[in-house]
């Protein structure tokens, strides 16, 4: 488990900020961390802010997208069918693929200063009508790719419409992308099902902020409109009631947990990555209905800061709690209405975050974090 | 090759749902049968290896389990979306709708 060293100490600060430039992955983030926690528990907001500042990239460029079909066949990226600039086609499929990919470039970059996926102009590609009845969505590591769903079955038995339909789910897969280039999160068992919950939580927020609902008024579902009229249900999840999102005789119902206790072991979706990811999920939509307001403005920052900086590719529900923790207190400060949500979200699930104050043997604690970080002495489970 | 038993198993994919199902050839219809017969001579799926998977950074894909049996053998294949060759999607399709309407039963 990832911990929070004590800052008010012997280290220098020069020091730090050499091992924030120069070592590796891991402490890098810890120095960066500590160097962060340091300045803030100074008072010194100057450099708190430059740091806030530096954690954002500044978008350069502008949007481009490209839509390619895939004629019901398995080669990508397929042909052109829209790219950034044209008009409206008469697929509605690759309307809805291109309008959802810039509605999704909207809310990173003018909410969270990202220029796409990569934070650099990547493109945004996505190709539609992949293959023949394949329900499904993925994100192959450089594009997005639809299935129309049950489109070959007659019509008494589709289960799934197009899955463009959906934008949450155009959010989702894109969200997979800048996961990619930020915190790299294993697909599997629970840093699997972080790296999925991050994209329930972006792929709503791209809906919410689309339509620009308040917490209390978004859904809070994934995949509303993706179900025919012949599944008994709203959704393939929810992200407020973890669990309800369907109970059908031939789906079964929602296997998603709510809370740790409820938590399902599986060799299945690479030990369930998509069904775990309902306890991050519901403790994102617990922090955010307490905030109120607008779910992306500080709910959505939080979580954002914490994917961008924070989270590393073996993090687990707990590392996220605690991050999400810290990151509430370097945006709104130790103590905060929003950190006091954050710690709210995850003790409704189970989880209790571990807290940023520094032990009291501060000299001791002291040289042991500088051991730790450069991987002198084992860091603490 | 003379094909007594399929089991098939689709897990992961974006809505993270389990679907399986467990045929007798000789409970199916003789089309059915016969379809999938070919479909596994054609992709001599004995000699396939049992692990067809290169899904690593491909978030939200399935993953497909084909365990076949004949009187002189059994075999197991586990592969992915991007993994399968072509020449198995249609096996997949056909299995993958077998699987939801014997469930229903």
């Amino acid at each position: 488990m990832h911990k929070h060293f004590p800052v008010n100490c012997i280290v220098p600060p020069h020091m730090l900020k050499n091992i924030a430039t120069n070592g590796t992955n891991r402490q890098k983030m810890l120095a960066i961390d500590t160097l962060k926690l340091s300045a803030q528990m100074r008072g010194q907001r100057q450099a708190l802010a430059e740091f806030a500042t530096a954690t954002f990239r500044v978008a350069v460029g502008g949007r481009e997208r490209v839509v390619y079909d895939a004629k019901n066949g398995s080669s990508l990226p397929g042909t052109i069918a829209r790219k950034e600039g044209d008009g409206a086609t008469a697929d509605v499929t690759v309307n809805e693929a291109y309008d959802g990919s810039g509605y999704t470039y909207d809310l990173y970059n003018n909410v969270y200063q990202r220029n796409s996926i990569d934070g650099s102009g990547m493109r945004l590609d996505s190709t539609v009508h992949y293959r023949v009845g394949y329900d499904n969505a993925f994100w192959n590591g450089e594009q997005m790719v639809y299935g129309d769903g049950d489109e070959n079955l007659p019509v008494s038995e589709r289960l799934f419409n197009r899955f463009t339909i959906s934008l949450d789910v155009i959010g989702h897969e894109l969200t997979h992308g800048v996961t990619q280039f930020e915190a790299k999160l294993t697909y599997s068992q629970q840093p699997g099902a972080l790296n999925e919950s991050m994209s329930d939580v972006f792929g709503s927020l791209v809906k919410q902020y689309h339509l620009q609902q308040t917490s209390g008024e978004a859904d809070w579902l994934i995949g509303q409109g993706l179900l025919t009229e012949n599944v008994k249900g709203v959704a393939l999840r929810s992200m407020k009631a973890p669990g309800t999102a369907y109970d059908d005789p031939v789906l079964g119902k929602d296997p998603q947990p709510a809370h740790m206790k409820d938590y399902v072991n599986t060799i299945n979706d690479n030990g369930g990555v998509h069904i775990n990811s309902g306890i991050p999920n519901h403790a994102f939509y617990v922090v955010a209905t307490e905030l109120g307001g607008f779910a992306w403005e500080k709910a959505g920052q939080i979580w954002y800061v914490t994917l961008k900086d924070k989270l590393t590719a073996n993090s687990k529900f707990q590392d996220c709690a605690n991050m999400t923790y810290q990151a509430a207190a370097d945006l709104f400060g130790a103590g905060s209405i929003e950190q006091q949500a954050v710690k709210k979200g995850w003790t409704e699930v189970g989880i209790t975050v571990g807290g940023v104050e520094p032990p009291p043997d501060g000299g001791g604690g002291c040289l042991e974090a500088l051991l730790r970080l450069i991987g002198a002495a084992p860091a603490k489970g | 090759m003379q094909v007594e038993r399929i089991k098939f198993e689709r897990t992961g994919g974006f809505a993270g749902m389990r679907i399986a199902t467990d045929l007798k050839l000789d409970d199916l219809s003789d089309d059915q049968a016969q379809t999938i017969s070919e479909l596994l001579d054609d992709l001599d799926f004995g000699e396939l290896p049992e692990q067809m998977m290169n899904e690593e950074g491909m978030p939200d894909q399935f993953t497909y389990t084909i365990t076949v049996e004949t009187k002189k053998w059994e075999h197991t294949v586990v592969t992915g979306d991007v993994s399968a060759p072509e020449k198995m999607q249609e096996l997949l399709q056909l299995l993958n709708r077998l699987a939801r309407t014997h469930k229903k039963q």
